[in-house]
């Protein structure tokens, strides 16, 4: 194997030349200086003990530009500014010869990069990672329940309880309808239903079913943004930035101490191209008006017990299920008088009701909703139409991939 | 009354450049600060992130000399003096402007280039009661365009701290009042919106206070008659541990009887106490805290630098990343 240095050394342009750092002139010359200072220093032949702080130093300042505002509000200059910090941390981690505790801290800042920053130099820090994935050390099974089946595993939250459907409520089922009676059925009259057998060609499902091990394998060294709480309406509710493996350790292998973890609407898909391998866009997307570029594509990855409020999403969806089971329920726009939403602007699309323990006295008008309800199974393809209400709790370990497009 | 200064030093802000090593930028407990020449004039020390000026006022005449990066390369011992500076009376420095004020007016200078460029200006009557920057007769100056904001004058505001994206105003009868961004919790009114105009700081109502400060996203006031400073709205960081406080809260400083100053830098705070000690707490990955570690801490703790050289610390001014402080030697007791 070579030496890491090498290889990720290949992944930058071979001259300063090729190494622009040019900016809006949003970005303050003191920052830029600074950027200079540290793209130069690559190229030079001198040792330079001040790397490490230097990208430091960038990564500070721009965090406290990215944390100003409203994230909207935040000037994409800034992020790009971002990336390139943890750009030149990372190569000032990877220098010599680095442990394994180095690499797994390059690729803890490439990903913060990722999350936060903007794409810079043709999404170096995606490259990045790339190489360095490589070479992790592949963690050792040395733990004591590690399993191949997800199920069987004595995970947290076992007295789960397990909803039983009414049929009178029951969400349709149907099995790989047309593109024409999907849309005439279902998509103009913006009805839920289930589909089923459109899903068996992933690979997901097929060459490389979809495991802890596997995603150990696959992402375990990556770091991801995780919800930490009940739920999001609890006033304790957090969101921390953990490895997949910390995750799984803690959350969905641990015990109960660490609270409910919750790898919630996260777009991993972008962030581990391999993963996005193992998926498929539904053909029925295509009957939206958008392209594909403009269909987005969450991870859902929890252990039994996690809880979605009830709420509305502003385009339509595809939760395909992959492992495990979630009880979910439904209401349509029609309902929304008798499901009392949140005032405030950043909650009024949820629910201030607890569906599953709805108090009747505060909440009243609640049981005059009707409402549709299903077990989610894995390869099934749940449709919510816009705007369409739902609640759903997992009842075991569970991960889904949701596609919202319009 | 000599000048120290500890934290980030990247610019050479603090030391000039090529006096150490300079293997770090990191300044973690005080040091000297050579370059302020205060035997005859008073100096006021203004710093943003990346340099320092130091408002100089003689009898004979005031300018400000700035070290750091707006400096260039001087390594003149003084700093270099900014000609456009003849007469002011204070100054206060960012990234991108320095907000010069005279006896008869107030300009604002572009600092990014070579050549300093007057961007804006406005005539001020030389009124009795002179107020501190970032206040003007009729507002106030922000960093940026259009510079000048007015204020209601019903407010008599007598002192402002503006922090990145919220405004702390202090008005003669002790009241408090924010506004600006509240995300977290920076603005004392108990919920994390935002604020247009100024409001009044319902949770300090009845309780006089003397001196506002304001970090990027934290706030901190000193009461008039007793003595802790009450932090309002604390945005901590201790690596990834946000806290955040919407309310103000007294913050306890052990042992202490009287706050006399405080300041705020992005994320850190520091504050004199009427005996002479100087406490900071806060983020400290820049060594700003001056505890000789790169440690935040939320608790309030003495720079033992100052009493272990004998030092009195009379006022404290800081810069996002740094601290400046003002000391004199103290005083022998009697024999």
């Amino acid at each position: 194997m070579a030496p890491v240095w090498t290889d990720v050394r290949a992944v930058l342009p071979s001259t300063v030349c090729e190494f622009p750092l040019h900016f809006s002139e949003k970005i303050e010359l003191s920052v830029l200086k600074v950027l200079e200072l540290a793209r130069d220093e690559l190229y030079s032949e001198a040792d330079c003990p001040a790397a490490a702080q230097r990208a430091q130093v960038i990564i500070d300042y721009s965090w406290e530009k990215l944390n100003t505002g409203t994230w909207r509000d935040v000037d994409k200059e800034w992020r790009r500014v971002y990336s390139f910090g943890c750009l030149f941390k990372v190569l000032s981690l990877c220098h010599g010869n680095p442990s394994q505790y180095n690499i797994q801290e390059a690729i803890k800042t490439c990903d913060m990069g990722l999350l936060m920053g903007a794409a810079v130099m043709d999404n170096i820090l995606q490259r990045l990672v790339g190489v360095l994935r490589n070479k992790m050390k592949t963690k050792s099974p040395n733990r004591a329940q590690r399993s191949e089946e997800p199920c069987s595993k004595k995970v947290k939250l076992d007295c789960v309880s397990k909803p039983v459907i009414n049929p009178a409520h029951a969400v349709p089922r149907i099995h790989c309808p047309s593109l024409e009676r999907f849309r005439s059925d279902f998509l103009d009259p913006q009805k839920p239903v289930i589909i089923e057998g459109i899903t068996d060609h992933w690979p997901a499902f097929a060459e490389h079913p979809w495991s802890i091990d596997y995603l150990r394998t696959i992402a375990g060294c990556r770091t991801v943004p995780i919800e930490v709480g009940s739920k999001y309406t609890d006033e304790e509710w957090s969101q921390k930035l953990i490895t997949v493996n910390d995750f799984i350790d803690r959350y969905i292998i641990g015990t109960a101490e660490d609270g409910v973890g919750y790898l919630a609407q996260h777009q991993l898909f972008d962030q581990v191209p391999e993963l996005k391998e193992d998926i498929r866009i539904p053909d029925y997307c295509c009957l939206g008006e958008g392209d594909e570029d403009d269909i987005t594509i969450n991870a859902w990855f929890g252990p039994g017990g996690t809880v979605s409020p009830l709420h509305q999403d502003p385009q339509q969806n595809f939760l395909a299920q992959v492992v495990g089971r979630k009880y979910i329920r439904l209401y349509s726009p029609d309902e929304t008088k008798y499901l009392y939403p949140h005032q405030s602007q950043l909650l009024h699309n949820t629910s201030q009701v607890e569906v599953e323990n709805a108090d009747l006295v505060k909440f009243p008008d609640f049981s005059k909703a009707s409402y549709q309800e299903c077990v989610l199974q894995p390869r099934d393809v749940l449709f919510i139409p816009q705007q369409h209400w739902h609640y759903v709790r997992s009842l075991e370990l569970s991960f889904s991939v949701s596609f919202w497009w319009s | 009354m000599t000048w120290f200064g500890f934290g980030f030093d990247g610019f050479g802000q603090m030391r000039p450049a090529g006096v150490s090593g300079q293997a770090s930028c990191n300044v973690n407990t005080p040091v000297l600060i050579s370059d302020v020449c205060g035997s005859e004039c008073g100096v006021r020390v203004r710093a943003s992130w990346s340099s320092r000026a130091d408002v100089h006022r003689a009898r004979c005449g005031s300018h400000v000399c700035v070290s750091g990066f707006v400096s260039g390369s001087s390594e003149e011992d003084c700093g270099a003096v900014l000609p456009e500076s003849e007469g002011c009376t204070d100054a206060l420095i960012s990234e991108r402007y320095l907000t010069l004020s005279f006896t008869d007016r107030v300009e604002c200078w572009e600092i990014q280039h070579p050549q300093n460029k007057l961007v804006w200006k406005r005539e001020q009557d030389n009124t009795g009661h002179a107020v501190a920057l970032p206040l003007v007769s009729g507002g106030y100056i922000m960093p940026k365009p259009p510079f000048f904001r007015p204020l209601c004058s019903k407010l008599c505001a007598v002192s402002l701290a503006l922090g990145s994206e919220h405004a702390v105003l202090l008005t003669s009868d002790g009241t408090v009042y924010s506004w600006g961004s509240g995300s977290h919790g920076q603005l004392g009114h108990g919920a994390l919106t935002s604020q247009e105009e100024p409001q009044v700081v319902e949770a300090l109502w009845g309780v006089p206070i003397r001196a506002v400060s304001a970090g990027n996203w934290h706030s901190a006031s000193v009461s008039r008659n007793t003595e802790q400073p009450i932090n309002e709205d604390e945005k901590k960081e201790a690596d990834v541990f946000i806290s955040i406080q919407a309310f103000p809260a007294l913050v306890d400083v052990p042992n202490v009887s009287e706050i006399s100053s405080i300041s705020c830098g992005s994320r850190h705070t520091a504050a004199v106490t009427g005996t002479g000690d100087l406490y900071t707490w806060g983020w400290g990955h820049y060594g700003q805290l001056g505890h000789g570690t790169e440690n935040s801490t939320d608790e309030p703790t003495l720079v033992d630098y100052f009493p272990s050289h004998h030092m009195c610390v009379k006022d404290v001014i800081c810069g996002l990343w740094n601290t400046f402080v003002s000391a004199v030697p103290k005083e022998q007791p009697p024999s």
